[in-house]
């Protein structure tokens, strides 16, 4: 089945005089006035983010973290040393990973096969295999790793990077997300959501597959007309205008005047940045967008996945060109069944396969078209998840949550390439050192400082509290730094 | 030399960058542009009372350093959260001389031997410890080996305890007095208010500003009681009255409507975190929480004395037992988020479900403190409070509070008789199960160690007995309460069949611990007919029992008979679980030559319970029964079985069968009036008493063991915490009974929470109802009266206040929240135009001191509210489940709420927003966009932004398209002529006439471009949507 939408129709729509688009927009004065960090703490290495998030929990074991010890010792009992507290009844024998590895690039880094076409790229990553989770509850562990916080109520990290550093194009939202297309991985909206930030720091969620790829984003009414709405924005302008000059003192009444202007100029942009239509052939190939118009089965495919994780790194590429400042990109919707995420309990093969397949080749792409235009040297790509999966089985072939260790990778922005940076133990069970592991909060703290911000001095009071992404943790891991 | 440190505030100063810097660097930034009224407001730099710890500039001098003074604290606050006696991180303990002295951490007059110096040194801007922290101060670390050289003094017996606040000097703690009036000089103040106003504006040399004239003032508020805009008629009238009491009127009529519960509830549910569904993953539905928000309006519009309503909220259905209202409040407790996942999905003994618990308790916790007392006691849950004295101890003697609380559905409106019947039947079924249990205790102890070692036998038999079973259970009768009713099931062979055998195979349920012959019969016959005959029994069981065969199946010889159907009839019931069934797995019947003649054929039935694939008639011939794949043992364990059941019959005497019978019956019979009494509507509330689902089990009241968790880790728990409130540095007792039960303890909260004395209660709640006709409280920071929170701006007015909210007195009705409005927007700070005045500007830009009255934005429910009124769709009904604004979809698993498939044509969705379903994961994009608040957390005060995200809504939205349709097809009914459904449609958005060129230019284009446009683009007015 093939959900792609025409392309056209939402074109035509928009161009219909003044769209909506449900674009998060600050508006100021100059492209200083609208950030929260006027002074970089220090010199910046990056500007931009994309943030991979794979929801369900993407298993570390079987897409990079290698673990000869499992082949070894596959279906014998498994023993861990210690009691594990497993999340369901995931404690069966050791398993392999059903996928095969080998070295790719010049680090020699090992990578499952499907996860191959991202070879090309190991020696611009590095990969993080100790990262630590503190729960193995999807809802929790998904706020952890989006917002640093384990509960509602706290701003995404495109959120803050928003309110910190603002737009570079006032005509499109600082923050973008791309949600599954088939729907929203746990939590939600509030993932990305400005909690007690500004409500312009939200991130904008864009469905490219929907016929109105940003809700509102035309007027859908019969009504409404290019030409009456041209005229409509006038005699608007006019008359708050008038209610302004009664009231000069007030700031907002003027700031409100112009921000029907400047939605005006986004209706123009948005449809354009979202527009592939003019990519060359070479460049959809590489997107996995070589088969438009596909008929795929309903069972999930390498083929369709690709197809759907590539548009959206496809339109980040293009976001980003135009100075979207960060961009989050989702794998995997909620936990229904079919499973349609990576929470693998029952089939790592299954479910792991053709996601892993799909989400590596946008992936890639977007890596590698980043890097020929020179972008990827100030744009910080993190591959992340909610947590990692158990060296042992569940059931027979499938995995149970692991909290207790999982992989991050960091590319470009200044990150260092072909590194790996924290290990994990011999089975991927924990860190290897497990004194120094990683977490959520040194990768936020890593990336902000990428950006020229110091963690610990971007704060928000709220409720008597100074809120900052890292809460009261979190180093900057300088060994990941080129 | 002595030296405190370099920051050490008294009282009500303002310092420089405070000692906040200790513990977070930084401060909200603030946007010059962007407007974000509630972060203007917030003064920066907070100022502080003295906190007994020091800060981190020490200026180095020669002189001895004093222990006391100068180390302990830094030692308290760096390092003895983890190297203290108990916790000994690495072995190592600074609490006391004796424990830092030993193994070489602090060599006594040799720094540079001391072990701690080495940890604590900098290197490539990094030290070993703090571990996870930033390095102690190059000046501190000097300090530390000025200390050892000079002897590591450390007074005798002194022991080191983690850092806290308890220093009570702050405004908010100190008790309230009723301060005098201040006089007022001129005829322009009305009430006190005015005064206490007045008077701050004479010290600060500013000047009042003019009354608002008639039409702004109904607008103004019209909009802040009832949150709707006046009809142009009600505005007509009220700047036409002549009565120098009109506008006194005016306030009284809208104080009466029931639109002023509707208003003011929203304030209130912002605050406690109301939504309708749970938030975390899955985000279920909670469809019975609209009866809290529905209590909440009422109460608001009864006007419900504060403290009743307080308590109800907290304790109600302890302090005014058989009152619904009482078990309504309750609402409070459960209305923030809940994490479905891991209170059902994960069990309470796994960390996951503790930390879980251990969540939801910390937001009961801080929903009750920050609410009604304005302090963040949450940030005691890690350690001790940073800035208020509140210790850690203290904040989980709150959470043990919420022992054994859980949010969950209950009854409200139960019949009192009915509550007696249920209590009597509960205590009927209680002695009855006993009754059971005692029989069957008596029957274990008859069958002695026999029975036992047969038990033994038959568990090990049967994990050697290699069982398959397929899902296809077999057949399965009605269930009957007697055993001496007939049942049979019949197969009808299709042909006559020369038959040479017919086999029963009993079937296997686990059901009730049974197994092996699951409603087999006990007494039972088989007949069979030939193309003509007459049924004909070819086995007769029918008048004995009959031993329960398990698996082993019976075989019927028929010697070549010919057979057309088979008959199989159960005389006598296998017995169940307190009832009676016939069960059997499969029959087969073979021919001469072997062949199963019966598999595939129609089976009938007397009755059945068709429970696919379990249970269905047709299993009986569907070629699969359970059987052992371990014959051997299969045999050995029916030996067992067999003589399990006759050691059965031994023991069960006809004096215990009737005593089980008898007490069996009589349980039976209380559970079926139990099941039918009225069950009562059901309200989303505190609950120790639900129905269990999953692992989310009732505590009945049963306390969970609280304890003091080091660094809030569920890992790393200490003692249990004793229950208690906040002492608040006054003299009354604040800790209750270790024992003390759960109601009790919700009891004594309450109490605490509405004690006249209390320092924080009452001027937290006048504070809150100030800000919200003001749009600043006199405290900036309504959630927090503690050291991070602004300081008042009127302390005296904000004490005259609360003293005569509490009280009552010559202006205030006491408790009375609905007098306190009449007075505030009855004085004349509140009558003042909001026109700026350059000279007042220069001396108080913020209006801090209210020289004026403040323009505001509409919130996102009054903008949503005013389309619908004015567009003439507002359905007024009140109360009720919320409506939706969303297509529901996959309720089974994970909800979605798929805003974009929601046709706003939808009349349901044409009532308040208050009634509107709010879902906590994925909030109304349209509302979110106009700065709705996030039920995932409390909204003590909105935020007003202005982004073009607004702009795009408000003119494109399908909301505002279908509704602009509907508005101009109103003012069409009243007129044909353009003009004057243009005027119409102007006043009733603007509450005002349009000027002749407004009126030229509006009707010019609604003629060009139709009326719905014209409609659509006077929503975006700014006029519309902001109140002079």
């Amino acid at each position: 089945m093939n959900q792609m939408f025409e392309r056209r129709d939402f074109l035509q729509g928009a161009s219909s005089g003044f769209g909506t688009m449900a674009l998060a927009m600050m508006l100021q004065e100059d492209a200083n006035a609208e950030r929260a960090v006027k002074v970089l703490h220090h010199p910046p290495k990056a500007k931009r983010v994309v943030q991979l998030f794979m929801g369900g929990a993407a298993s570390h074991l079987d897409l990079w973290d290698h673990k000869p010890m499992l082949e070894k010792h596959h279906g014998e009992k498994s023993d861990f040393g210690e009691h594990v507290e497993a999340f369901q009844n995931g404690l069966g024998p050791w398993m392999k990973s059903p996928f095969s590895f080998k070295p790719y690039g010049q680090s020699g880094k090992m990578l499952s096969e499907v996860v191959a076409p991202l070879g090309e790229c190991v020696d611009d990553m590095t990969f993080i295999h100790n990262l630590v989770g503190k729960t193995g509850v999807h809802s929790q562990a998904t706020y952890l790793q989006a917002t640093g916080f384990q509960r509602p109520g706290f701003p995404g990290m495109g959120s803050w990077v928003s309110y910190a550093l603002g737009s570079i194009n006032e005509n499109l939202p600082t923050f973008v997300v791309l949600p599954d297309h088939r729907g929203f991985a746990s939590n939600g909206p509030k993932n990305w959501g400005a909690a007690f930030l500004p409500a312009s720091s939200q991130g904008t969620a864009i469905f490219p597959q929907r016929s109105n790829p940003i809700e509102d984003l035309t007027p859908q009414a019969d009504f409404a007309t290019a030409e009456g709405d041209r005229a409509g924005l006038e005699l608007l302008s006019k008359l708050n205008r008038q209610f302004q000059t009664q009231r000069p003192d007030d700031s907002r009444l003027d700031a409100r005047v112009r921000s029907y202007e400047l939605a005006a100029k986004m209706q123009l942009s948005a449809p354009e940045a979202l527009d592939i239509s003019g990519e060359p052939a070479h460049i959809m190939k590489m997107y996995g967008l070589d088969r438009q118009g596909a008929k795929y089965p309903d069972t999930i495919n390498p083929a369709e996945e690709a197809e759907y994780f590539g548009r959206k790194c496809l339109i980040a590429r293009r976001l980003l060109e135009r100075g979207v400042r960060f961009v989050q990109i989702w794998s995997g919707n909620d936990n229904s069944f079919p499973r349609r995420n990576w929470d693998s309990h029952e089939n790592i093969e299954r479910d792991h396969g053709p996601l892993a397949r799909g989400m590596a080749v946008g992936t890639a792409a977007l890596l590698k078209d980043l890097k020929q235009s020179g972008m990827l040297d100030d744009t910080i790509v993190l591959w992340t998840t909610e947590f990692g999966r158990m060296p042992s089985t569940q059931g027979s072939k499938g995995r149970d949550h692991n909290p207790y260790v999982f992989t991050n990778w960091l590319c470009g922005g200044g990150v260092r390439g072909g590194l790996t940076h924290g290990e994990s133990d011999q089975w991927g069970y924990k860190p290897l050192d497990r004194e120094n592991p990683t977490q959520v909060y040194d990768i936020h703290a890593t990336i902000l400082h990428l950006m020229g911000i110091d963690h610990k001095r971007l704060t928000v009071r709220h409720d008597g509290i100074d809120r900052r992404l890292t809460d009261v943790h979190g180093h900057v891991i300088p060994e990941i730094i080129a | 030399m002595r030296r405190r440190c370099a920051i050490n505030v008294r009282g009500m100063k303002q310092p420089a960058r405070s000692s906040a810097m200790l513990f977070s660097c930084g401060r909200p930034r603030i946007m010059a542009v962007v407007v974000i009224l509630v972060l203007l407001f917030v003064p920066l730099p907070k100022l502080f009372g003295q906190v007994d710890f020091v800060g981190d500039q020490v200026d180095f001098v020669g002189d001895q350093v004093d222990f006391v003074g100068d180390i302990a604290p830094l030692l308290q606050r760096r390092c003895l959260s983890c190297h203290n006696e108990q916790d000994r991180k690495g072995d190592f303990s600074l609490q006391t001389a004796e424990s830092a002295k030993a193994d070489g951490y602090v060599v006594p007059g040799d720094a540079m031997a001391s072990h701690l110096l080495e940890v604590i040194s900098i290197r490539d801007g990094k030290s070993q410890m703090p571990k996870n922290s930033d390095p102690l101060k190059a000046d501190q670390i000097q300090l530390i080996r000025k200390w050892i050289d000079e002897g590591a003094k450390w007074p005798a017996d002194l022991q080191l305890k983690e850092s806290r606040v308890s220093n009570f000097e702050w405004w908010s703690y100190q008790p309230i007095r009723r301060p005098a009036v201040p006089p007022m000089n001129g005829d322009w103040g009305r009430t006190p208010i005015d005064a206490f106003v007045m008077q701050k504006l004479d010290e600060k040399g500013l000047t009042v500003s003019e009354p608002a004239d008639r039409r702004t003032l109904i607008r103004r508020v019209t909009y802040d009681l009832i949150g709707l805009p006046p009809t142009p008629q009600q505005v007509q009238d009220f700047v036409d009255d002549s009565d120098p009491q009109a506008y006194e009127r005016l306030v009284d009529r809208l104080l009466e409507s029931s639109h002023y519960g509707e208003r003011w509830a929203r304030h209130w549910l912002d605050v406690v975190k109301y939504a309708d569904t749970c938030g975390y993953d899955k985000d279920k539905l909670r469809p019975n929480a609209w009866p809290y928000r529905d209590y909440v309006i009422r109460s608001l519009n009864e006007d419900k004395p504060f403290s009743r309503f307080v308590q109800e909220q907290i304790a109600g259905d302890v302090l005014f037992p058989g009152d619904p209202d009482g078990i309504l409040g309750l609402g409070f407790i459960a209305a923030g988020p809940w994490d479905f996942i891991g209170h059902v999905e994960v069990p309470e003994s796994k960390l996951d479900g503790k930390v879980a618990r251990n969540l939801d308790r910390d937001d009961m916790v801080s929903g009750a403190l920050n609410t009604f007392c304005s302090i963040t006691v949450q940030c005691a849950r890690c350690h001790n409070h940073k800035f208020d004295p509140i210790t850690q101890d203290e904040y989980y003697g709150l959470q043990s509070i919420f022992a054994a609380v859980d949010r969950a559905e209950r009854p409200y409106d139960l019949d009192p008789g009915v509550e007696k019947r249920r209590q009597a039947l509960k205590i009927v079924i209680a002695d009855q199960q006993k009754r059971l249990e005692l029989v069957n205790a008596e029957m274990e102890q008859a069958g002695g160690a026999r029975l036992s070692d047969l038990r033994t036998k038959l568990k090990a038999l049967e994990e050697k007995v290699n069982f398959e079973k397929s899902p296809e259970f077999g057949y399965h009768s009605a269930i009957a309460k007697r055993d001496d009713l007939q049942r049979w099931i019949e197969i009808d062979l299709g042909d006559s069949v020369e038959a040479a055998q017919i086999i029963l195979h009993p079937c296997h349920d686990e059901f009730g611990g049974i197994g092996a012959g699951f409603g087999f019969p006990i007494r039972f016959q088989v007949a069979v007919d030939g193309e003509e005959s007459d049924m004909t029994v070819v086995y007769d069981r029918a008048n004995g029992d009959v031993v329960n065969p398990g698996l082993e199946p019976i075989v019927i010889e028929l010697d070549g008979r010919k057979v057309r159907r088979v008959r199989v009839t159960a005389n006598k019931l296998a017995h169940r679980k307190n009832d009676y069934i016939f069960a059997l797995g499969e029959v087969r019947v073979l021919d001469v030559d072997g062949t199963n003649r019966a598999k595939g054929k129609p089976v009938t039935s007397l009755d059945s319970i068709e429970a696919p694939v379990r249970w269905g008639r047709r299993n009986l011939t569907d070629g699969q029964w359970p059987h052992y794949q371990d014959p051997d043992a299969a045999k050995s364990l029916q030996v067992v079985k067999r003589e399990l059941a006759e050691l059965n019959v031994e023991i069960e005497t006809p004096k215990r069968i009737t005593e089980r019978t008898s007490a069996a019956k009589k349980l039976a019979a209380a559970q079926s009036e139990l099941a039918k009494l009225p069950k009562g509507k059901m309200v989303y509330a505190a609950a120790t008493h639900f129905k269990s689902q999953g692992n989310f089990h009732p505590t009945e009241g049963k306390l969970r063991p609280v304890h003091v968790l080091h660094r809030g880790e569920i890992s790393q728990p200490r003692g249990i915490a004793a229950p208690g409130v906040l002492p608040l540095g006054l003299d009354f007792s604040w800790q209750m009974e270790a024992d003390a039960a759960e109601d009790e303890r919700r009891a004594a909260l309450a109490k605490w929470l509405t004690d006249q004395q209390h320092p924080l209660v009452w001027r937290s709640i006048v504070n809150r109802m100030w800000q919200y006709h003001f749009g600043r409280g006199i405290v900036a920071t309504p959630n927090d009266f503690g050291r991070m929170g602004a300081i008042p701006t009127h302390p005296e007015l904000l004490d005259w206040l609360a003293v005569e909210f509490r009280d009552g007195g010559d202006w205030l009705k006491a408790q009375s929240m609905k007098s306190l409005h009449r007075l505030i927007v009855t004085s004349s700070v509140y009558r003042q135009r909001s026109a700026s005045a350059e000279a007042n500007v220069v001396l108080d830009g913020s209006n801090q001191y209210l020289w004026r009255m403040v323009r505001r934005r509409l919130e996102a429910e009054e903008i949503r509210d005013s389309v619908l009124q004015v567009s003439g769709a507002m359905n007024h009904t009140m109360g009720g489940p919320g409506y939706y604004l969303f297509k529901l979809e996959r309720t089974a698993h994970s909800p979605h709420y798929e805003y974009h498939k929601f046709d706003p044509r939808d009349a349901k969705s044409h009532r308040r927003s208050i009634y509107r379903f709010i879902v906590r994961s994925q909030p109304d994009p349209w509302m979110t966009t106009l700065d709705c608040a996030d039920s995932s957390q409390s909204t003590p005060r909105r935020n007003e932004t202005l982004t073009s995200l607004q702009a795009l809504s408000l003119l494109n939205s399908r909301f505002n398209l279908v509704m602009a349709e509907m508005f101009a097809a109103r003012v069409a009914k009243d007129h044909d002529s353009l003009e004057h459904q243009v005027r119409d449609a102007a006043r009733l958005v603007l509450q005002r006439d349009p000027d002749d060129q407004e009126l030229k230019s509006m009707t010019a284009y609604a003629e060009k471009h139709s009326m719905k446009n014209l409609c659509r683009f006077l929503f975006n007015l700014s006029e519309f949507i902001y109140i002079d």
